[in-house]
């Protein structure tokens, strides 16, 4: 029986052996870059990818979302790999596309190669007769939560229920059979150094809001109308009003923007649009955030006697990491990377729907390096394909590997050993208790 | 042998005769008012100087009226009619700053209420006179009235609780107190600082308002350490001030709308979050339709204060003044005598629709009876500043004194023929019944908790 460090030492040279294939496809996906529920080739080459594995691929999971298993030698925990398939929009990005302005601008496109990297090395009969348990190695749709007017129209339709794209593979059943779940971001930023393990990241609620207000003509009549621009700004100002109520550690962000702001400058606005997500640390302080804003945006209405309709659409949870995946991922990047190359930060702002994931299952969401520019400017691309790739491969391969081989003991360690914060009939209601909308008028 | 009667003119001659004879006196009374300045239901002293006048002159009154009001009865000698009020205001402002404040209370004349007693004074003064008294039918009601001044809300409202008062403006009370009922038509003047050249102006009107209270009651905690556990009253309240400017844009110019207040407590120390925040605003307009339109807007605006962090509000509404309508007929009587004493280029009368933007418990009276409330020049400096004084007390006392003694006569000779048509032609805006309804309509306590 091969030890783990014979197996990840045959993982790295599978995976090496295949830089060259894993980096062009890569590049392929780079230069067709499509938005979330929308990623019809991505989808069809990583499909085609796990069928030249000998794998049998399921296609169309969540709209675009493709699922493939490999089952070990004996009977133990799954493992979910993942890697997610959709671009953002960023019109003056290098590699966007001329016609939809789609660019992955998040380095996800590495993403789907780190998946089928590590799917490589360890659906090999070389490596994957000493595993126990299944892989199943998923290719995801619409983790960025943008495009929210289509995505809404999508479920309108009854074609999805919820607007990110492992929410709606929960919904589904895609994650009843798996106990365990990991993936690898790229990043850009040089405190994250080389590989960086993280702790947790911000969930997030996102509302659509209309303010109706009365039109008249701003001049001959404005005592006839009602503002519903100033109603929004006012909305704006009672949200900041709440700002030091909210505390550092539960890092609680509320961006909003106006997306129609009145008709014609020579009537009063009847008709203003906003938009705004709300994020924390964690549920409980997300919620009071929410129902701060909420209260703020009802405020702004009735300052001036306006309406408000206020759509509350689930987001992501905040993600929390599993430690002893997490430790696991850090002995793997020390060994590829060494360790002064191996960052932590505790917090990061922004939301995926991994954090889903996290509230169900012990999961791991850390990082690889190789990107330079702003996440999600028009500047992000990969730089080091050695590394936001190849080494990243290797990580979800080795770290695999530590769970799932020697009868998976680690692997059924973590999987017993985190109780789950929601089952996914909890997380379901939740999810469809959050989702609202209120007509406000006092 | 009787003597034959005198012409209007000379009557007028007379009764001007008799004031520039007594003027020493009469702006030495103004002089020791502004030396003893007393706020609104407190005007003690000044009450008390004013007795002893109408006891020099020999005026029957009564006194205590509204807490401080004095009223007198001067009968006619040539019979029955019409009962005219001429009426001065006994209270003061408090501004702590002003030249002739008083050390301790911070009162002070700074809007000339002191010259009105003066002037109320001189003008009976040359209406006794025996040759001009006989010749008028009906009677004079020469009336001290107290706290025109909307101010020192908090106190009154104690009063009010202590049941010493119902309303909180002097002439209100005294009409709710039925002391106006045996009175047919009233006037007065007010000094004013922005005359120019002229030194008699009437006409325009004044704006109605309400008066608001407003607390705001937040949750109290470290302004470091745990402001997430606090509840913001002063953002509350700062949110509401927004909301009132959001809405100023619909305001339309021909109302007038003023709304005005300041924060009477802000807090309780910088390093907790402000949980007691209270506000004293005034909603004014020259309708009362508008006025009360904009007291619902403004309370709307105070609850979305509230709602906007998750407070409490309590805001109690206190009726303010009606809006000033000046008797047309009455007003032409005042600048005909105007004319005659000062000339037509020194006397202004402005366009019924002028908005001075203040607001007047005269306005309340004219809403019952025929009332007219001319300005006298005289004083210098921004009204209730700390500038505004009298420079000119010859404009500011013996002019208006010598002008309503001229109108009175112009009432209440011949019979009192102008008086009786003046009457005959009033239609009220209101009854007494239906004033007192509207105000106390106006009254209310309302609250609204935005918490949890």
């Amino acid at each position: 029986m091969p030890s783990k460090e014979d197996l990840k030492r045959r993982a790295s040279e599978i995976i090496d052996s295949k830089a060259e294939d894993l980096t062009a496809l890569v590049k392929t996906i780079l230069a067709n870059p499509e938005p979330g529920f929308r990623e019809l080739k991505t989808a069809k080459l990583v499909a085609e990818q796990f069928g030249a594995l000998g794998l049998q691929p399921r296609s169309g999971l969540a709209v675009t979302g493709v699922r493939a298993d490999a089952v070990g030698t004996a009977p133990g925990p799954t493992l979910a790999i993942l890697g997610e398939l959709d671009s953002l929009i960023v019109a003056d990005h290098p590699h966007a596309d001329s016609n939809t302005n789609a660019a992955h601008a998040c380095g996800h496109h590495c993403q789907i190669g780190m998946m089928l990297g590590a799917a490589t090395a360890l659906t090999n009969s070389d490596v994957l007769d000493s595993l126990s348990g299944r892989l199943a190695f998923m290719a995801v749709p619409a983790e960025e939560y943008i495009e929210i007017e289509y995505r809404d129209n999508l479920r309108r339709d009854g074609k999805i229920e919820f607007l990110g794209g492992k929410p709606e593979l929960v919904r589904l059943g895609e994650f009843d059979d798996v106990h365990l779940a990991m993936m690898l971001h790229t990043t850009s930023n040089p405190a994250e150094k080389q590989m960086c393990i993280s702790n947790t990241n911000n969930g997030t609620v996102a509302k659509r809001i209309q303010f109706i207000g009365r039109a008249s003509h701003a001049g001959g009549a404005p005592h006839l109308g009602i503002n519903a621009l100033n109603a929004a700004t006012m909305a704006m100002s009672a949200i900041n009003f709440n700002r030091e109520t909210f505390r550092d550690e539960d890092s609680i962000r509320v961006h909003p923007i106006i997306t129609k702001g009145g008709e014609a400058v020579s009537a009063v606005p009847a008709d203003v649009r906003m938009e705004t997500f709300v994020r924390g640390r964690s549920l409980e302080a997300l919620m009071d955030a929410n129902t701060k804003v909420d209260r703020a945006l009802r405020a702004g209405a009735m300052s001036v006697g306006a309406k408000v309709k206020i759509q509350t659409i689930p987001g992501y949870l905040p993600l929390r990491q599993n430690k002893g995946m997490a430790d696991m991922f850090r002995m793997n990047a020390t060994d590829l990377v060494g360790e002064e190359n191996v960052g932590y930060v505790d917090h990061r702002g922004g939301s995926t729907d991994m954090g889903d994931i996290s509230h169900l299952m012990p999961v791991i969401h850390p990082y690889v390096g190789g990107a330079i520019g702003l996440g999600h400017g028009a500047n992000y691309v990969i730089e080091d394909y050695g590394l936001a790739l190849i080494k990243g491969a290797k990580s979800l391969a080795y770290t695999a590997i530590d769970l799932l081989a020697d009868n998976a003991s680690l692997g059924n360690n973590i999987a017993g050993g985190q109780r789950p914060e929601m089952s996914i009939p909890d997380y379901l209601r939740f999810m469809r208790g959050l989702a609202s909308e209120e007509t406000f008028e006092d | 042998m009787t003597s034959p009667s005198l012409s209007v003119e000379e009557l007028k001659k007379r009764a001007c005769e008799t004031i520039e004879k007594s003027k020493n006196e009469i702006v030495d009374i103004a002089q020791q008012i502004l030396a003893n300045p007393e706020a609104g239901f407190r005007e003690t002293k000044t009450a008390q100087l004013v007795s002893r006048k109408f006891q020099e002159m020999g005026i029957q009154h009564e006194t205590g009226l509204a807490l401080t009001g004095l009223k007198g009865r001067i009968t006619g000698g040539a019979g029955p009619g019409p009962s005219v009020a001429v009426i001065g205001e006994l209270d003061s402002l408090v501004v702590t700053e002003h030249p002739h404040a008083d050390r301790e209370t911070g009162a002070a004349h700074a809007c000339g209420h002191h010259c009105q007693i003066g002037m109320m004074l001189g003008a009976t003064m040359g209406l006794l006179a025996p040759e001009v008294l006989s010749e008028l039918s009906g009677s004079i009601v020469p009336f001290a009235v107290p706290a025109e001044e909307f101010i020192e809300v908090e106190q009154r409202l104690e009063m009010r609780e202590l049941g010493r008062l119902e309303f909180l403006g002097g002439k209100q009370e005294l009409i709710k107190l039925g002391h106006f009922d045996d009175v047919d038509m009233a006037m007065m003047c007010h000094t004013a600082s922005d005359m120019g050249e002229r030194r008699f102006a009437m006409g325009g009107t004044s704006n109605g308002h309400v008066v608001k209270f407003v607390k705001y009651t937040g949750v109290g905690a470290h302004a470091g350490s745990l402001p997430h556990q606090g509840v913001n009253a002063l953002n509350a309240a700062s949110f509401a001030i927004q909301a009132i400017n959001a809405l100023r844009e619909t305001h339309r110019a021909d109302d007038t709308v003023r709304i005005h207040g300041i924060m009477t407590k802000g807090g309780e120390a910088v390093s907790a979050v402000p949980s007691d925040v209270r506000l004293e605003w005034r909603v004014r307009s020259s309708t009362p339709k508008v006025v009360v339109e904009n007291s619902e807007a403004v309370d709307r605006c105070f609850r979305a204060g509230a709602l906007a962090v998750g407070a409490k509000v309590n805001i109690t509404t206190i009726p303010g003044y009606l809006p000033m309508r000046h008797d047309t007929k009455l007003q032409d009587v005042f600048r005909k005598s105007a004319v005659e004493l000062v000339g037509e280029s020194a006397t202004l009368v402005m366009p019924a629709r002028r908005n001075r933007g203040g607001s007047t418990d005269m306005g309340d009276l004219s809403h019952l009876m025929p009332a007219c409330h001319p300005y006298a020049a005289g004083a210098v400096g921004p009204g209730h500043s700390s500038e505004y004084v009298i420079t000119d007390y010859e404009s500011a006392v013996v002019i208006p004194a010598k002008i309503m003694a001229m109108v009175v006569i112009d009432l209440l000779a011949d019979g009192a023929k102008r008086a009786q048509e003046i009457k005959g032609n009033h239609r009220p805006l209101m009854s007494k019944q239906s004033y007192i309804k509207f105000q106390r309509e106006r009254a209310e306590v309302t609250e609204y908790d935005a918490a949890g």
